[in-house]
């Protein structure tokens, strides 16, 4: 019976989606945009709905030609600000395009996997930020890829000790991408979440609009150590970034 | 009185015509059992190389497919490939893993060779010589019949199993360590069976021998 099981597992559940780049990312129904930039990074985009993960919790659907080269010089543009040498360092090398991506469910703009050296985005996501979201994505990797710079608990303990974060992400109704006219210590009500979106979101402004913030701190005693937090030890990968 | 009954043109030219079918049919179905027909046989003791030292000859069940393996890019691996075939480790191992026109995949000496296959852990096996560092190339192409190094889905774990690919795959560069390219007998390669619906296969075929070019 166990070897029967075996069989219908590896002969028959291994499937149809067995291309070459399915190989290489586990990622099925991709084809190449475009496989050659400055700075190495491959694109793909997603030429039918795709799910993945253990149990088929992030899915994302297939996008139109159209769509994606509107989008397409966007995202290379923003892209294109790292360098090949540093996107080595944060393990990016390919980035996904497709729509409507979710994650058990729930709508995000991209999920970031170091392991795979694989950043999927959703061209779709919140027009008005989109841009920023492709820095605030790729922050994500940079912590990922050196967690012991972007210690969370010494980022948290610049905040004024009453206030508290969410235990996730998602966990909270705190999803405002949008700049706080009057900041105390957040950006954006999203930054209010859990620390490592805080200083994802600090992140993606700096990259975004670089002498708006530093105006902002001026007058933000907490944020300013945010920001030189992020920036310190930002520098520590690479010195150009920001 | 029984009247002999005489065909007509046009049913004679009928009965010709199934005839000729069942011929042409019953022809056909030996003929094209026989996956080698096509083949053009490779003389291997009429060929010269520069550098033979770096020639592998992989005689398969329709002929011998000539690789020659690139040192200066990969020389552990290339130095790895050489030991397993000097050591004839690669012998009877199983193409276990063929995506149709696009690549097959052998060289598990543990679990996939023709004297101890087990489909279960096939593709997990080791070589007994330890795991080597991905020595990556970002001017090596993956054209149609290149020779790379297998891992798992992290760098550095490459050991025995190689793939050759069928097409050009140019998401490949860069990604895997090279280990040479086809020079004779990719058309041999093409007739590796392929899994009916997966990319493993069933009752695989095998490699007979690899064999370094200066020992034959």
């Amino acid at each position: 019976m166990k070897i029967l099981i075996l069989f219908i597992m590896i002969f028959s559940i291994s499937n149809v989606n067995a291309n070459e780049i399915y190989n290489l990312l586990k990622i099925p129904n991709l084809e190449v945009y475009k496989l050659k930039s400055n700075n190495n990074i491959r694109y793909l985009n997603a030429v039918k709905n795709f799910q993945i993960g253990s149990n088929k919790n992030i899915t994302c659907d297939k996008i139109s030609k159209k769509n994606l080269s509107n989008k397409f010089p966007i995202i290379e543009k923003n892209i294109n600000r790292y360098n090949s040498n540093f996107l080595q360092k944060i393990s990016l090398k390919y980035i996904v395009l497709c729509k409507n991506l979710k994650i058990s469910n729930i709508n995000t703009g991209g999920i970031p996997d170091n392991k795979k050296r694989t950043l999927i985005l959703d061209i779709n996501f919140n027009q008005k930020n989109f841009e920023r979201m492709i820095h605030h994505e790729i922050f994500h990797m940079i912590e990922n890829s050196f967690p012991k710079y972007f210690n969370e608990k010494k980022f948290s303990s610049f905040n004024n000790s009453n206030f508290n974060y969410a235990k996730c992400s998602t966990c909270s109704d705190r999803l405002n991408l949008d700049l706080y006219e009057n900041t105390d210590g957040f950006l954006t009500e999203y930054s209010k979440s859990v620390p490592s979106e805080d200083m994802a979101e600090i992140f993606s402004f700096l990259m975004i609009n670089k002498k708006k913030i530093k105006k902002k701190i001026q007058n933000d005693k907490i944020l300013k150590n945010k920001v030189n937090f992020i920036e310190l030890n930002l520098s520590k990968i690479d010195k150009n970034i920001l | 009185m029984i009247k002999k009954l005489q065909a007509s043109k046009s049913e004679k030219i009928l009965f010709g015509f199934l005839i000729i079918l069942f011929l042409f049919s019953f022809s056909s179905f030996f003929l094209l059992k026989n996956k080698c027909i096509f083949i053009e046989k490779i003389n291997i003791n009429n060929l010269r190389f520069d550098n033979p030292n770096n020639i592998v000859v992989m005689n398969l069940d329709c002929g011998n497919v000539v690789i020659e393996l690139y040192p200066e890019i990969a020389p552990m691996a290339v130095q790895r490939f050489k030991t397993l075939v000097e050591k004839k480790m690669y012998d009877g191992s199983a193409f276990y893993k063929v995506v149709e026109n696009t690549l097959v995949q052998a060289g598990d000496i543990e679990y996939g060779n023709i004297k101890f296959l087990d489909y279960s852990k096939i593709g997990s096996g080791k070589s007994g010589l330890g795991l080597l560092k991905s020595e990556l190339s970002n001017e090596f192409e993956f054209t149609e019949g290149s020779v790379g190094f297998s891992r798992t889905s992290e760098f550095n774990t490459e050991d025995s199993e190689f793939f050759i690919t069928l097409k050009e795959i140019p998401i490949y560069q860069g990604e895997y360590t090279p280990l040479g390219k086809v020079i004779y007998g990719l058309e041999i390669l093409q007739t590796i069976k392929k899994g009916d619906k997966a990319i493993y296969v069933l009752r695989p075929d095998f490699i007979n021998t690899i064999k370094m070019f200066k020992s034959n």
